[in-house]
């Protein structure tokens, strides 16, 4: 069982890895969003996979529901906040966002 | 196993697909299709309550959310993306997938077992009574959501009254 745990906790850090370059490199605001929606998923699997390997799967259930919960609560504020910065900025691109103007 | 790994390879491919697609729609489309196979990898380890939350919510909901998002700014969206970044994507995936295979071979043995007793209950149980101040956090989160979007949006009603 214990090599199923380093298979999973492998392709969690596979899905933080993707995110973690997206976030890095891309520029579009709502790309950025989905890069940090696949690291969450990244996280979630591991909480999961370790929760069912250890036989505490019950608690762990309870931890991503939580967490997708937040998560939730999360998208729809950005969301609106991405929506808010479009209708100023009339584009999707983060760099505009460092031209800050006092 | 084998499903397992179909299930999980499926899901990294979804989530490098979703930040690979020029489109925001298809990005949006191939997150959704991953967190379907991440549902399923739930079901499949035993988790179910989790599972159907990771469908109904991060694949419905949430890609309803990002479907409007989408559609609501979809004039101008063309951003340009440095031209490195799709050509490097590979590079640096295979080099992280060498280095993240020998990380996990060579902790394989060396991680100790934590001490953890089999759970009594039933899920209903550990999430009403045992995670109880969970369920409180979850509701001044969605409070704290809700207030945020309308805070938000109320700012834009204004504006229009001047």
């Amino acid at each position: 069982m214990s090599n199923l745990w380093f298979l999973y906790l492998f392709f969690s850090a596979l899905l933080i890895f993707i995110g973690i370059y997206c976030l890095l490199t891309m520029r579009n605001l709502i790309k950025l969003f989905i890069a940090i929606e696949i690291i969450s998923k990244g996280v979630s699997l591991a909480l999961v996979a370790t929760g069912a390997v250890q036989h505490t799967i019950l608690l762990a259930q309870s931890l991503v529901i939580t967490y997708i919960v937040v998560e939730v609560s999360l998208v729809a504020t950005a969301l609106a906040l991405i929506i808010n910065i479009y209708k100023k900025n009339k584009s999707l691109d983060v760099r505009l966002l460092s031209k800050l103007k006092g | 196993m084998i499903i397992q790994i179909i299930l999980l390879v499926g899901l990294v491919i979804f989530a490098g697909l979703a930040i690979l697609a020029k489109d925001l729609l298809k990005a949006a489309l191939s997150l959704a299709v991953a967190s379907l196979f991440l549902g399923i990898i739930f079901f499949r380890l035993s988790a179910p309550y989790a599972g159907v939350f990771e469908i109904s919510v991060v694949a419905g909901l949430i890609t309803v959310l990002f479907a409007l998002t989408i559609s609501l700014t979809r004039k101008n969206d063309q951003v340009q993306e440095a031209r490195l970044v799709k050509i490097a994507f590979p590079l640096f995936f295979i080099l992280f997938l060498i280095i993240d295979g020998l990380v996990m071979k060579s902790l394989l043995l060396k991680v100790p077992a934590l001490p953890a007793g089999p759970e009594a209950g039933t899920f209903g149980q550990v999430l009403w009574k045992q995670r109880t101040f969970d369920l409180i956090a979850q509701i001044g989160v969605i409070l704290a959501g809700v207030l945020a979007v309308l805070a938000l949006f109320r700012k834009k009603e204004e504006d229009k009254d001047e």
